[in-house]
């Protein structure tokens, strides 16, 4: 009997359902096309707003929570081990992005000619850079929190700040312009993959009356 | 016909058997992975009935092996259920003596 339960399945489906809602895919795509957005207005503190709206998002995000998943597939809580595993993990990688994503815009924008190499490859290929960074992001995450769906949104990263290159009027220049079309269009595609995630989960778990 | 008895069988009894019943199993498996849980969340996650679930809770309960707090959310009822320290133990327990049984 003991090895026919998985310990390992059961807490996998905890997260599998946990998740299921779609929610966590239209914030974060809520906060990508938000970025997006502000990239095109004139705005002087969209750069703060930007910053302080990921804190904001996680308490809108709990709170959400409450009211759609909750009362729809009961509630759990993870052991003390797990979500401190999940917070260490989760800060290191933003940590390490962070670092990079700076450090590669500093060097990368406005670079002159006789920079090294390497900077003027980034500002070169910044879109790639960024795609890259952002792809990083979500496929640790993906891994660190067991949702596979985030996984695909890293693949589609790789796909679409590379297909800048198409279509975008100057893409071999740093400009939040570029970066914001391509985080509105994944962000696009991750809140609409989202509601259609909340409305299976909706209509799977009515909510008991 | 009869089967010569081993001096080293595995120690059967010492399986619990209020953990070996199938539903319990469960829901000490489900409680093992987490801190805490709903009646609603084991129900949707085990599969089992209202009735069914609410009388091996009241077992595992007498038994010490799980704790259950009852409260309101929201203005509505609400049973959350996390394994005791004795709880736990026995859970480890009875995955140890099974492996040595099966192995």
């Amino acid at each position: 009997m003991s090895d026919e339960i998985d310990l390992e399945e059961i807490e996998r489906r905890a997260l599998t359902t946990y998740n299921e809602d779609g929610l966590l895919d239209i914030f974060i795509g809520g906060y990508l096309l938000f970025i997006g957005l502000m990239s095109f207005t004139q705005f002087e503190h969209r750069s703060i707003l930007v910053s302080i709206l990921p804190g904001l998002g996680v308490l809108l995000y709990n709170e959400v929570k409450k009211l759609v998943t909750y009362p729809r597939i009961g509630y759990m809580k993870f052991t003390k081990e797990r979500r401190a595993r999940v917070a260490r993990n989760s800060i290191i990688v933003m940590g390490v992005t962070g670092f990079v994503t700076l450090t590669g815009l500093f060097t990368g924008m406005g670079a002159p000619e006789s920079a090294p190499w390497g900077v003027l490859l980034i500002n070169k290929y910044n879109l790639l850079f960024q795609g890259g960074v952002l792809a990083f992001i979500f496929f640790m995450l993906g891994k660190i929190m067991s949702v596979e769906r985030l996984c695909r949104y890293s693949v589609l990263s790789l796909l679409v700040f590379p297909a800048g290159y198409l279509y975008l009027d100057s893409p071999y220049v740093v400009t939040p312009q570029n970066m914001g079309t391509q985080c509105a269009i994944i962000g696009v595609v991750m809140v609409g993959y989202g509601a259609l995630h909340l409305r299976r989960f909706i209509v799977r778990y009515p909510k008991e009356v | 016909m009869t089967i010569p008895l081993s001096n080293n069988l595995p120690p059967v009894n010492e399986i619990d058997r209020l953990i070996h019943e199938p539903a319990r199993l469960l829901i000490m498996a489900h409680l093992y992975m987490l801190e805490a849980a709903d009646f609603l969340y084991l129900m949707n996650q085990t599969g089992l009935t209202f009735g069914n679930l609410s009388g091996h809770m009241t077992r595992l309960e007498e038994a010490g092996y799980i704790e259950v707090e009852k409260s309101f959310v929201d203005k509505r009822p609400n049973t959350r259920l996390s394994l005791t320290d004795a709880g736990r133990r026995a859970f480890e327990e009875y995955r140890k003596n099974m492996r040595g049984l099966l192995a």
